[in-house]
């Protein structure tokens, strides 16, 4: 029996935010922007799901005058990245037919 | 997504990660290679020139100077900067350095006016310069472990073996000075393969 993978992590953009912040210890939004190639609108969606879920932290504040979001991956977000990982995994190690 | 593409866009994303720091490590190499090739330049020349081993206090302008523009540099990159823990290792290796390097240089000017040797310069005597530029490469090469870079390694080893063989082929003090140079050119030439590095 195949372990259930995260719905929330199981979309390309949210696992490339949460890949990314896995290997930092935080990142703002015009960085994770420049990393995914996505748009905008569509990263701000994604980044909102991953905090709504508790996976992420976003702060918003300034960097001098220049209004600044900083994403960081919480406690939970490590835990859900490295059983996501865990469960590809043994997907993965199956072998085949 | 099939399990072989989330996978492959994990690692892939880990690892361009860790490209982006050490490309973003690569200015600061440049920076201190060219200051450090400009300053052992500029104190060989003028001791050369006049002949007075006082120049060598302009030394300690270098990482004044040095600190001035990383602040400048820092400052410029902050949207496009991140830190981990191989950057602060990184950070604390080349701070490490450089406190040992002012400290044992200071320490050395100030004893060698407090107790003038008869046998030469205490820094002649200890081989300071050996000695940093010793330290120098194995700085290089620690930090080629920690961002897993075999150019960094060998660049770190080529800096001691080179500086060693200019160590011992020098004629004077002064021409002693020319391992920074050479230290330094290849501090750049390291960074420069650092900042191209492929994304």
């Amino acid at each position: 029996m195949f372990p259930k993978l995260d719905p929330i992590l199981h979309s390309e953009l949210r696992l490339a935010v949460v890949s990314i912040l896995a290997g930092v210890d935080e990142a703002d939004f015009t960085y994770l922007k420049t990393r995914t190639g996505a748009t905008s609108g569509n990263l701000s969606v994604q980044i909102d799901k991953l905090s709504s879920a508790g996976y992420i932290t976003v702060e918003k504040g300034f960097k001098g005058k220049m209004p600044r979001t900083t994403c960081r991956l919480t406690p939970q977000g490590q835990q859900a990245f490295a059983d996501y990982v865990t469960a590809l995994k043994q997907y993965l190690s199956v072998p085949k037919d | 997504m099939t399990a072989q593409q989330s996978l492959s866009l994990i690692t892939e994303t880990l690892n361009n990660s860790r490209k982006e720091i050490t490309r973003g490590g690569g200015k600061y190499f440049i920076l201190w290679g060219c200051l450090l090739t400009l300053f052992s330049l500029l104190v060989y020349c003028l001791w050369k020139t006049t002949d007075k081993a006082a120049w060598n206090n302009l030394w300690f302008a270098m990482p004044v100077i040095g600190f001035v523009l990383e602040r400048i540099i820092r400052r410029k990159d902050a949207a496009g900067r991140v830190q981990n823990d191989v950057s602060r290792i990184l950070g604390g290796i080349w701070a490490s350095f450089g406190i040992f390097a002012v400290a044992v240089s200071a320490f050395t000017v100030i004893y060698t006016q407090i107790n003038p040797n008869p046998l030469g310069t205490i820094a002649v005597v200890v081989g300071l310069t050996a000695e940093i530029v010793l330290l120098f490469g194995l700085a290089e090469c620690i930090s080629g472990v920690a961002l897993k870079n075999w150019a960094i390694r060998i660049a770190g080893l080529v800096t001691d073996v080179g500086g060693l063989i200019i160590y011992y082929v020098a004629n004077s003090d002064k021409e002693q000075l020319l391992i920074f140079t050479f230290a330094g050119i290849v501090l750049a030439v390291t960074g420069l393969i650092m900042k191209n590095q492929k994304k």
